[in-house]
């Protein structure tokens, strides 16, 4: 195997293999997880970067009792106060003293890729499954507000007829096109959102999931549209279809056995 | 109406009376500089190559060979990596560089004695690049493509402080396999750009930028500066070749909702300053006033002035073809056109 470990695909492995019951190569993928937290309690892409990233919701997705005491919590924590740049206190200040009003997609902060750019709708679905999972361990939780807005910030970003794309609905007066995999992120993330968009949405998924012929959308597809009820019983996953990489493969493995088991995921 | 011939020798792009001008140029130059320390050298002018390819068929597999020879590019024993344009699942479209020229250039450098070629991309919006190459025709077209592949926004990385930091980016984290080359070819598509004006061989390297550090999109980019972090890119790749398809481009509100526009031409070189200058000036573009263009171009190795560019092949009024604009864009076009 060539390179280095990265946090990604790890996470997705170790998940997989939790799942399946391979307990030594869970062992060993967490042993690496728990050595790669950041001072600030977040998780860089790899040991090499020195910043936390989007990771660390995915590794906040991992079962508590799998991280070292206290990880977890750090982990909701670093989660907690991270924000897309455009809803920091300071950039706002910038844009009022400019004149310059709130565009209705930005009234709700999200999360980033990388701390100091802006909210995307890959890292805000998964920060919010990651407080969603929190919240049902502590129901009291402060992540409550934060996961609302999230949500809110989701819905203000979908795509006009529905679904999402990376995040930008629209730029300079052209409506963008929703991608699969962004889609059914999205969906996964809104769970128990019952409004008009979420049944646009539904419907691109729905649409996506007979077209698409990629491993990863495929598997983020059966997520967000399981996660509404919406996913249909006779659904087969073409047979050409092919897992490239470990997060799709681990991802494929993940969402097969919680629709064999009708588990839900990630509780 | 062809002011320069495009010269099918395979050891020289250059016709006679330019191989005079370059000759009077470089002597020149050895004379001067022994006049005193106050007078000036004059800078050798970077070599541009304008070549006519209507359509994307078997021809282009001998044009980009003969394009790469008149370069006099010696890649024996060398490590190459290419680098095309992939955005969107969208084969249909214009927004990637077609994959029969991107192999043709592949055959090209093993046939010029490379030790290794790789074709290596990162896109920016989409996290399946496999699947996007494959969408793209790529799977079809280039035989054992996953082999020769390296997916950019998964490779191994390396923190690389700036030399000349242009952007607010102190380091970047870049990919192993771009870093190693002896030689990144960058082959983008011809297109306009609704952020920076016409996206060519140098807003490619964004595609250089991995995804698995900086997210998609790489976001991170923008708020450092767009035109600023095209600059730190091109700084940190010195070693270069750009060969862009402008076969077929993209314009009006590209890099991925614009309208396919059929140029006819490859414009390549070795200084992606001067390719893209050349490319603006074939869309009706002023290069003057693009960003980065601005940024990078430092009069010693890298040019965007016609005078600086030694062009051959098809003179760019031959091929000009006006490229629409949007309207926020209106202010780049070129005032001659």
């Amino acid at each position: 195997m060539r390179g280095g470990s990265w946090t990604e695909p790890t996470v997705y492995a170790v998940m997989a293999a939790l799942r399946s019951g391979e307990r030594e190569a869970a062992r060993r993928g967490l042993q690496w997880i728990v050595k790669a937290q950041r001072p600030d309690g977040g998780w860089a892409p790899r040991p090499e970067v020195d910043q936390s990233t989007w990771v660390t919701a995915l590794v906040a997705l991992l079962p508590e009792e799998h991280l070292k005491a206290g990880q977890h919590r750090q982990a909701i924590a670093w989660l907690m106060g991270t924000t897309g740049n455009e809803s920091t206190p300071v950039y706002r200040l910038r844009e009022w003293l400019l004149g310059n009003a709130i565009p209705p997609d930005q009234q709700f902060p999200g999360w980033p890729w990388v701390p100091g750019a802006a909210a995307w709708v890959g890292p805000t679905a998964l920060a919010i499954l990651a407080l969603d999972q929190e919240l049902r361990r502590n129901p009291q939780s402060k992540a409550r507000r934060r996961w609302d807005e999230g949500r809110r910030f989701l819905l203000a970003r979908m795509c006009q007829g529905g679904g999402w794309n990376h995040g930008s609905s629209h730029a300079l007066g052209y409506e963008s096109r929703p991608y699969p995999e962004t889609t059914g992120m999205a969906l996964a993330a809104l769970r128990g959102v019952n409004a008009p968009p979420v049944y646009e949405a539904l419907a691109v998924a729905r649409r996506f999931l007979k077209e698409c012929r990629s491993a990863d959308a495929l598997n983020w597809l059966r997520l967000g549209l399981r996660a509404h009820g919406q996913m249909p019983s006779d659904y087969c996953p073409p047979p050409d279809i092919a897992c490239r990489t470990v997060p799709e493969t681990s991802l494929d493995v993940l969402v097969s056995s919680a629709e064999a088991s009708r588990e839900s995921l990630w509780t | 109406m062809k002011r320069k011939s495009y010269s099918p020798h395979p050891q020289s792009g250059l016709n006679r009376r330019e191989w005079m001008a370059v000759s009077a140029g470089a002597a020149a130059a050895v004379s001067l500089s022994g006049c005193g320390n106050t007078t000036p050298v004059p800078i050798p002018p970077s070599a541009v190559l304008i070549v006519r390819a209507p359509a994307y068929d078997q021809s282009l597999y001998d044009t980009v060979r003969q394009i790469l020879l008149s370069h006099r590019l010696d890649v024996r024993g060398r490590n190459i990596v290419i680098k095309p344009n992939l955005v969107e699942f969208e084969p249909e479209s214009s927004i990637n560089t077609h994959p029969i020229l991107v192999h043709a250039a592949y055959e090209a450098f093993r046939a010029m004695g490379a030790a290794t070629v790789r074709i290596a991309e990162g896109p920016g919006h989409r996290r399946n690049t496999l699947d996007l190459a494959d969408a793209a025709g790529y799977f079809k077209t280039v035989p054992r493509f996953e082999d020769i592949f390296t997916d950019l926004n998964l490779d191994d990385v390396t923190r690389v402080l700036p030399k000349r930091q242009f952007s607010r980016l102190q380091k970047m984290y870049l990919p192993n396999t771009a870093l190693g080359a002896d030689l990144l070819v960058s082959m983008p598509k011809m297109k306009t750009h609704h952020w920076v004006g016409a996206t060519l061989s140098m807003k490619n390297l964004f595609g250089v930028v991995p995804s698995a550090v900086y997210g998609w999109p790489k976001n991170v980019l923008h708020w450092a500066g767009i035109d600023e972090s095209i600059a730190d890119l091109h700084a940190a790749f010195p070693r270069q070749f750009a060969l862009v398809d402008g076969i077929v481009g993209m314009e009006g509100n590209g890099p991925i909702q614009g309208v396919p526009k059929h140029a006819g031409v490859l414009v390549a070189g070795r200084d992606p300053v001067a390719v893209d200058a050349t490319c603006c000036r074939i869309m009706c573009i002023d290069p003057l006033k693009i960003g980065y263009l601005q940024l990078t171009a430092d009069g010693k190795t890298s040019h965007m002035t016609e005078r600086n560019i030694l062009q051959t092949g098809e003179s760019i009024a031959a091929v000009a073809t006006p490229f629409a604009l949007i309207p926020e864009f209106q202010r780049v076009r070129l005032e001659r056109s």
